[in-house]
């Protein structure tokens, strides 16, 4: 008997529908209205650090590689886009857009050693020290970056519009986040994103699936460099202020906890551990001193108790946050 | 639409090893073997612990180079290609120790399995583009059509890290026949089965050569199951081919006795 296709297969396992994925963004287009431009500038953070998480979470969760770049790749998309700006004036979105593939390139460079077969603490240590090493790039690189001083990016504008205010950059944000986890979303359901994930579980069995894996680690490493890259563009648009400090080890411990307290290997948990993580701080604000304190905290809380994240409790809640890697 | 018709496996072909030596560092682990697998034809191979099967089945899948030899599926010969282009080309594996993908659920697994055969190109895929998402529908309705071969459909949704044995061997055989390949290779399927699910693997593994004309080629110990379950047993003994025969003439053979009871 040929396992032939069974048109009387039983239907989709149903469920509420994905489509209210889109309900999200739509929604979000109204929230401008009900904060203050220092809440706003809060929220377009968050954005920001959605991609720092989703990105690091395809490499850490998805590809299971402890690579510990993130940081470079947030750095190099935002000095990318900051010395574009700065020194050439070049068009906002195309600023974006080379900052997004200087953080893709960066994470197909880094994906190097992976590829020499360097695993697990090794490639920890590797990636921890490039990320040191263009640290000292960003100090060294005078010419371009301006040194430790750090660069002032001019005010953004987006076809003639000058985007003064932080509610205006927040309605470019929205778009091109929501569009990044869109793709990222489709990509993991794919067969692409079912790949990593054979590589990330059994190496040897991905293989022999007829999986090319070094090219599947090397469009993983690459995708995430793109989506942290493009992180730290809108990084600089909106804090127009770009130097070495910002992107250290403090800086990529910052990462590693979106990921883990959202939940490795969930878009969702990235999410949340992004909006978790950046909130905390300022919600905290009136307890100066204990600030830090709370944060170390809650993340210790959590992963006590929630050891596969925040998202945990979203899928609890509904089988849509549930990561599933393919689609009906 | 994955058609049968143009599905690598479609068209029978036979595995030929002539004289495949393979060598780490002094170790032979393999001197000279050849074996033929036909389309249809179950062919087990036994052997002391040691005596290079497992080692066998890297040298046909590409895991490790040959010291001397050579290996041909069909016209063509496959030694030398890549793990994942000899897996495209149609020969499929299960691991010893188990070779799912535990944290993916049953039928992501059978899906990982067919991963050469959903045809979408990268920006389809990241673009969501219709022909992208047909492939993808067609691919989970075929992974859902093999879960019902076997009558596990309902682990569907499933992890496979908390499957029984059992469960996993049966999960693990449908990924490596999901592309319909004409060589399977099965290392060590019974092994920690209890025997009633032993006798239920023998059949399938029987019905899968004969209906779908599958060549096998599987390694195991319990001897039982192999005598069952083979049309033909190869026994290996520090890495040469001592015995190539029926089951019947193996269970004969002077120099398997040896090698398995020693000298008396």
């Amino acid at each position: 008997m040929q396992p032939s296709i069974d048109v009387t297969a039983p239907p989709t396992t149903g469920g509420p529908s994905r489509r209210i994925f889109w309900i999200i963004p739509l929604a979000l287009l109204g929230l401008p209205f009900f904060l203050n431009d220092y809440t706003q500038y809060i929220v377009n953070l968050i954005l920001v650090y959605v991609l720092v998480g989703v990105g690091f979470n395809i490499v850490l969760g998805n590809l299971g590689q402890l690579a510990f770049a993130n940081a470079a790749f947030y750095g190099i998309g935002a000095y990318a886009t900051a010395i574009l700006l700065y020194h050439y004036k070049v068009p906002l979105l195309l600023a974006i857009a080379a900052g997004s593939i200087a953080g893709g390139l960066a994470g197909a460079l880094v994906c190097l050693p992976v590829l020499r077969g360097i695993r697990s603490f090794y490639l920890a240590i590797i990636t921890l020290a490039f990320g040191e090493l263009m640290r000292w790039v960003y100090i060294n690189a005078e010419t371009w970056t301006l040194g430790s001083m750090g660069l002032h990016v001019p005010r953004p504008v987006l076809f003639g519009w000058v985007l003064a205010t932080e509610k205006q950059k927040f309605y470019l944000f929205l778009v091109i986040v929501t569009l990044i986890i869109a793709a990222t979303s489709n990509l993991l359901r794919s067969r692409v994103g079912r790949a990593f994930m054979a590589i990330r579980d059994n190496e040897l069995a991905a293989a022999s699936m007829g999986v090319p894996t070094a090219l599947y680690m090397v469009l993983a490493f690459a995708w995430s460099g793109f989506v942290v890259g493009t992180a730290g563009a809108l990084y600089a648009v909106l804090v127009r202020q770009v130097s070495p400090e910002a992107f250290n080890l403090l800086e990529l411990i910052v990462h590693f906890g979106i990921v883990v307290v959202g939940g490795l290997g969930s878009l969702a948990g990235s999410i949340v551990g992004a909006v978790a993580l950046t909130m905390a701080p300022e919600l905290l604000r009136d307890l100066p001193g204990y600030e830090e304190l709370m944060i170390a905290l809650m993340m210790i809380l959590v992963l006590l108790f929630l050891p596969g994240g925040l998202a945990t409790l979203l899928e609890r809640a509904t089988s849509l946050f549930r990561q599933t890697y393919y689609r009906d | 639409m994955i058609d049968p018709a143009t599905a690598s496996s479609s068209i029978a072909r036979q595995l030929t090893l002539t004289g495949v030596s393979v060598g780490f560092g002094g170790l032979k682990a393999l001197t000279g073997v050849s074996i033929d697998v036909r389309p249809g034809e179950v062919v087990a191979v036994i052997g002391p612990n040691g005596a290079g099967k497992t080692t066998l089945f890297n040298a046909i899948t590409g895991f490790v180079p040959l010291a001397a030899g050579r290996i041909t599926l069909g016209e063509e010969r496959i030694d030398g290609l890549y793990p994942h282009d000899i897996s495209a080309r149609g020969i499929r594996r299960t691991f010893q120790n188990g070779g799912l993908c535990g944290h993916l659920t049953v039928l992501e697994n059978i899906l990982a399995g067919l991963h050469s055969e959903v045809r979408s190109s990268i920006v389809g895929t990241v673009l969501g583009l219709p022909n992208a998402r047909r492939a993808e529908r067609e691919a989970v309705a075929r992974a859902r059509s093999l879960l019902s071969l076997l009558d596990i459909g309902r682990l569907e949704q499933q992890q496979a890290g908390t499957l029984s044995g059992g469960q996993q061997r049966m999960v693990e055989i449908l990924r490596a026949i999901a592309t319909n390949p004409p060589l399977l290779l099965l290392d060590e399927p019974a092994v920690g089965l209890a025997p009633p699910v032993r006798i239920q693997l023998i059949e399938i593994i029987r019905r899968l050569a004969k209906t779908q004309n599958i060549g096998v080629l599987l390694i195991e110990h319990a001897i039982e199951l192999v005598m069952g379950v083979s049309d033909r047993i190869v026994v290996l003994n520090y890495g040469e081919k001592i015995a190539d025969d029926a089951p019947a003439a193996i269970r004969s053979n002077k120099a398997v006795l040896e090698a398995y009871l020693g000298h008396g």
